[in-house]
């Protein structure tokens, strides 16, 4: 996890040294999620396979699940933090449904596009082009 | 809860106590263990060619997902994450993997210069994102302890528009969270148009002519040639076709 | 019913009839019989009757007013009788000499016994109005009338003459019956003017002209004499532009009533002068607009005042006028008590009048009026008109330019007569002294027949202002009447000469004699009255008895003007040549051996319609001197219309020394009677016997004579060059200013619109040129822009799904680095 760019403050370096003992705090949670978020994006910037695609999506909606999730939690938070409570968990509830539901639909458009072009190089789909 | 107990009942306590770290939080242990799973894995999905690959890796930063979500506490959300997202929605996902994986269409290289621009934006956004998460103070470190206290119920009653956890914060001692009872009852309507329309979509097709990708395979080659073969059957489906 | 109302009724209807006949012939003319034929019976109709409600008005006035013999003391006394009201009016005289009458019929014939002395009487006269115009104040515009003894024998021998010529007119002028060929008019391709005849406009004009002049005639006030001189101007303009295809025609017409009008700017003047400063142009006294039984004089009692026995002095409002800075200041001082201003004023009056305040105002009146009078008489220096209006036809010139209209003026000046000072009256006499002389000295080397007739009526004319002007005011329009009934006799045997000859040169004339007796009898009658001819102290024709007046009353003033006995020797000069250029006339014409031929034998008597005119108006030219037994004559007739005032003597001493206008009835004692006869007789004896040696017996060649005086006869022949003399002062600058200010209008005015309209056509092609390819090429690259910019972001629009997700995730970031520098920004400050 090498992701110490050139905007990360210098506090990063103690954070993760003293991680093994320090507990966790919601900024780890959200580095994760960012990671997760990023890694979608660029999946969906990429990939030239319509699945690959939709596997990107699905790591964005993760990646924000994460973040849901973290703020949510309790136990993270530090002093005077106001706290999403139970409204994160059903945020993140709901995504995950509607993600499910996102995945068929976005599949079966697929599945179609490959019946009809008998390929799913999404690079082919630009019958919309301006 | 998880990593108390698991802290409590490891028979490798007596190992990790050997370790030079004494007072080790576990916590914080599994944290990065799942995380640290989760990540590679999401970044091994993006840099994988193999779509069928892709999918394996994308099952297992799912999975690690849940696990961090029950560090966070949330283990109903995590349980739901396992039994929907990776149980439902990424088998599915394999299910049109396997059904569109041809031999062309396995492995699809993007260009380089894609590839370069991709990684510059995915690390401005990053770059942005890490900035943004450790700008808060109070995300740092948490102030209590973990403590085992099961959220299904909860969530459930919530679901049903009784919200029984703590009231808002800074609100007047009677206001409490609203319900999610509209929600749920949309969001379950949501699913049966979905599963509706999925199954419209994917429906089976009477053909009178044959498929175009039974016409193609017949002259597999290159990309390209079969990009254009694709297109004269797709143009000869739309006009001959009819459903 | 009484002669106040009576006489205005049948003077005015005699005045409209015309009037009738001008609209008939005017709405219906062209359908009057074949070609407008009946156009002549209508009007000669509209006049006849006239002339029967003239004579009717005459008889009435004589049965009320007898004319009787004037002795030299005894004068009618009448009053002044209102038409609208019935009052009695008290004029004393200066010596308590009565007069009086009432209202319902006014007084008549009293006779008073003046012995000798010729006090201030009161002529009979009725004045009245018939339709106010315009009344402010005291000033009053109307149309009225003025009626006396002079009034009703202007209409009758004004109707008579029109009647007689109507008549001849009607076969005169029976060429315009039919398609007109008219050779003195040459077209551009060389042929002459052929046009359809205008018979009916002749006497529609002819018409029109006779109501104006009846108009003046019965005028009461001055500006309706203006109106009426301006509408007899106009009726002799078209008479002598009838055949105004004609350039010289045209010319002469316009040449008639511009000089006409250059006279009327000096008639403005008076009457300005009258008006402003007397404040009415009445001749008589009028109901004043006020409470009933006070009367607003008239000009006659504002200038001979019936408290001065009738002799003339300033009047007060123009002594007021003269000193308008005093006056203003003595009503300045008493404006809180008006009535002592205006009573101080009044005592005040009679003293600045003494210092000769207000004697230069009546006087420029008086000139100002002649002026109107020396345009409308054709007297020095406006005469140029006369003769070239021969060119109309030759009744009008009969009628028009020989008895009336040019009679217009003498008859003015007479009407005018109470309010002329002496050195007013000076100034006509002297003027009427050139004219005489001038015009006859042109008359004689004439050699166009209407042209010596002209310059005749010219002479004559002078001699009627010379007349009035030395104080004959009975003699001046004695000859007026006269004059009018043989020059319009004359004119007319002209118009039956020129008729048979078809020219009117006389020196292709003669020995007509034998083929037109009645005219040649006519034209001898004529030429006979004109120079006056008669048995000396015995009986003459009607001339004699004018000329003898006139000669009597010029020997009576330079007897007591020494300085000014000229104007008698012109007189005696005037009558010599008077009969040397008549007689010349008819010798050339009538007598002697043919000279053409061919005319002589073509030439033939003219028909009845037109003879019958000629012998009634010779019978009147040699009756109309004559005075019946019982005293009725033209003579004792003027008598009775003689203004108040003026039969006695006046003199005065203002601008030309010391003037004494002797009394009329002066000139007819012994020995300048005697005199005046005797002269008259052997300057008219003697100007017909050189006539006879020249042109009868051969005697003398005019030939030699005109080489011997070789320049004086080229300068008469050109007419003393008058004519050259007005073109160079006038008619030249005339027309250099108008090229000059054509030529502005050109050069300047119009080049600078072009200018303008250039530099606008300039401005607009700039204008469009900025339009085209700014404001256009601004729009249409705006719109190119905009269309390029499309094309250059449809590009965006790749249809490739990466590449928007690309987009999505650059926007974003940025967004999100520009919000938190913001908020950075925001949360350090």
């Amino acid at each position: 996890m090498n992701l110490l760019s050139a905007g990360l403050p210098s506090t990063a370096i103690p954070l993760f040294a003293g991680l093994l003992d320090a507990p966790v705090g919601v900024a780890h949670y959200l580095v994760v999620g960012a990671i997760l978020f990023t890694s979608g994006v660029v999946c969906m910037a990429l990939k030239r396979n319509a699945l690959g695609v939709l596997m990107g999506i699905e790591l964005v909606l993760n990646g924000a699940n994460v973040n849901f999730v973290a703020f949510s939690s309790p136990y993270l938070r530090g002093e005077g933090a106001a706290s999403l409570g139970l409204d994160g968990q059903l945020i993140a509830l709901f995504v995950i449904l509607l993600a499910a539901a996102e995945a068929a639909v976005a599949l079966a458009i697929t599945l179609n596009f490959y019946n009809n072009h008998a390929t799913v190089d999404i690079d082919q789909a630009d019958d919309l082009k301006g | 809860m998880i990593a108390s107990l698991l802290a409590s009942a490891v028979p490798m306590s007596g190992l990790l106590a050997a370790l030079p770290v004494a007072a080790v939080n576990w916590h914080s242990v599994l944290f990065l263990l799942f995380a640290a799973v989760a990540c590679a894995c999401a970044v091994a999905v993006v840099l994988a060619d193999n779509v069928v690959r892709m999918a394996f890796y994308l099952v297992l930063s799912l999975a690690a997902t849940a696990g961090l979500f029950f560090l966070a506490g949330a283990e109903f959300v995590g349980a739901m994450q396992l039994m929907i997202y990776v149980g439902g929605t990424l088998v599915l996902l394999v299910f049109g993997v396997m059904l569109t994986a041809q031999a062309p269409f396995v492995a699809i290289k993007t260009s380089t210069g894609d590839r370069v621009l991709a990684g510059m934006v995915g690390a401005a956004l990053l770059a942005v994102l890490l900035q943004a998460a450790f700008r808060v103070e109070p995300w740092r470190r948490p102030a209590m302890a973990a403590v085992a206290a099961p959220a299904a119920t909860p969530i459930g009653m919530a679901l049903l528009g009784v919200r029984v956890d703590e009231p808002v914060s800074g609100a007047p001692p009677a206001a409490v969270r609203s319900g999610y009872l509209l929600p749920f009852e949309i969001v379950s309507v949501h699913l049966l148009v979905v599963l509706v329309g999925a199954a419209y979509l994917a429906r089976a097709k009477r053909r009178r002519t044959p498929r175009a990708i039974d016409v193609a395979a017949s002259s597999v080659g290159p990309v390209v040639t079969a990009r254009e073969a694709a297109r004269s059957s797709a143009s000869a489906l739309v006009s001959g076709g009819q459903r | 019913m009484d002669l106040a109302s009576q006489l205005p009724m049948l003077l005015g209807l005699a005045w409209l009839a015309p009037l009738v006949s001008f609209v008939a012939i005017l709405f219906f003319g062209p359908r009057m019989g074949h070609h407008g034929k009946n156009a002549a019976w209508v009007a000669t109709a509209a006049i006849v009757t006239s002339l029967g409600l003239s004579l009717a008005a005459f008889g009435t006035w004589l049965t009320v007013h007898p004319v009787t013999a004037v002795s030299h003391d005894s004068h009618g006394a009448a009053v002044v009788g209102h038409a609208a009201e019935s009052h009695d009016a008290h004029e004393p005289g200066a010596d308590g000499h009565e007069s009086h009458g009432t209202g319902a019929d006014a007084g008549h014939g009293d006779h008073a016994d003046h012995g000798g002395q010729h006090a201030a009487v009161v002529p009979v006269a009725y004045s009245g109005d018939w339709y106010t115009l315009y009344q402010g104040g005291s000033l009053r515009l109307s149309i009225g009338w003025y009626i006396d003894a002079l009034t009703v024998m202007m209409f009758v021998v004004v109707t008579f003459i029109a009647t007689c010529i109507h008549v001849y007119a009607s076969g005169y002028m029976h060429d315009e019956l039919h398609d007109v060929t008219d050779h003195e008019v040459h077209l551009s391709d060389g042929g002459h003017l052929h046009r359809p005849g205008r018979f009916p406009r002749f006497f529609q004009a002819l018409s029109l002209f006779c109501f104006s002049m009846l108009g003046i005639l019965i005028a009461g006030n001055l500006a309706m004499v203006f109106i009426f001189w301006e509408l007899v101007g106009i009726c002799s303009w078209f008479l002598i532009g009838f055949y105004f295809e004609r350039k010289s025609a045209s010319t002469a017409a316009n040449k008639a009533f511009i000089v006409n009008r250059v006279g009327d700017f000096g008639m403005l003047i008076g009457l300005m002068a009258l008006w402003g400063a007397l404040g009415t142009l009445h001749f008589a006294d009028s109901p004043a607009a006020g409470p009933a039984g006070q009367t607003s004089p008239g000009l006659f009692s504002l200038v001979r005042p019936a408290e001065s026995g009738h002799a003339l002095q300033v009047p007060d409002g123009m002594v007021k006028f003269a000193n308008a800075s005093e006056v203003s200041r003595i009503a300045v001082e008493n404006a809180s008590r008006p009535g002592d201003g205006a009573n101080e004023i009044a005592s005040r009056i009679r003293d600045w009048r003494s210092q000769g305040y207000g004697r230069w105002l009546l006087f420029i009146a008086g000139v100002g009026i002649f002026c109107g009078c020396v345009g409308k008489s054709a007297q020095f220096p406006l005469f140029v008109w006369l003769p070239d209006a021969m060119e109309g036809p030759t009744p009008v010139s009969a009628l028009v330019h020989s008895a009336t209209m040019v009679a217009a003026g003498v008859y003015l000046v007479g009407r005018f007569y109470p309010v002329l000072t002496p050195d007013v009256l000076l100034v006509i006499a002297v003027i009427g002294g050139i004219t005489l002389f001038i015009a006859a000295t042109i008359a004689l080397v004439a050699n166009d027949i209407k042209r010596v007739l002209a310059y005749s009526t010219v002479s004559q004319l002078g001699y009627m202002m010379l007349a009035l002007g030395v104080g004959g005011w009975s003699a001046g329009l004695f000859h007026l009447v006269t004059h009018a009934f043989f020059k319009s006799l004359l004119f007319l045997c002209s118009g039956s000469v020129i008729h048979a000859c078809h020219t009117n040169d006389m020196r292709k004339m003669g020995g007509l004699a034998r083929v037109m007796p009645w005219t040649a009898g006519t034209m001898l009658v004529g030429c006979l009255a004109i120079i006056g001819a008669g048995i000396p102290f015995v009986i003459g024709l009607s001339g004699y008895y004018s000329k003898d007046a006139i000669l009597a009353q010029a020997l009576s003033y330079s007897q007591v003007n020494p300085s000014w006995s000229i104007l008698f020797y012109a007189v005696a000069g005037g009558a010599f040549l008077t009969a040397f250029y008549m007689f010349r006339l008819w010798f050339m014409t009538f007598a002697g051996t043919p000279r053409d031929h061919h005319i002589a034998d073509h030439a033939h008597e003219s028909p009845n319609v037109m003879v019958v005119p000629l012998v009634a108006l010779s019978v009147l030219a040699i009756v109309a001197g004559w005075t019946l037994p019982g005293g009725f004559g033209l003579a004792n007739l003027l008598e009775q219309a003689r203004p108040a005032g003026t039969a006695a003597t006046m003199s005065d001493s203002f601008l030309f020394g010391n003037l004494t206008v002797p009394a009329e009835h002066l000139s007819h004692e012994g020995a300048i009677h005697v005199t005046a006869t005797l002269t008259a007789f052997t300057t008219a004896a003697a100007g017909v016997l050189l006539a006879a040696m020249m042109y009868l017996w051969r005697i003398i060649s005019p030939e030699m004579v005109a080489s011997v005086f070789r320049p004086i006869y080229s300068f008469l022949a050109n007419r003393w060059y008058f004519d050259e003399l007005y073109n160079a002062i006038f008619v030249r600058p005339v027309f250099a200013v108008a090229s000059l200010a054509s030529g502005t209008d050109r050069g300047v005015i119009d080049r600078l619109i072009d200018g303008i309209a250039w530099s606008a056509r300039q401005l607009a092609g700039f204008d469009a040129w900025i339009d085209r390819n700014l404001v256009d090429g601004l729009v249409n690259a705006t719109a190119t822009a905009t269309w390029n910019a499309g094309l250059e972001l449809k590009k965006l629009q790749t249809g490739r799904l990466r590449q928007y997700v690309m987009f999505i995730v650059i926007g974003t970031v940025a967004l999100f680095v520009l919000a938190s520098m913001l908020f950075r920004a925001a949360l350090a400050s």
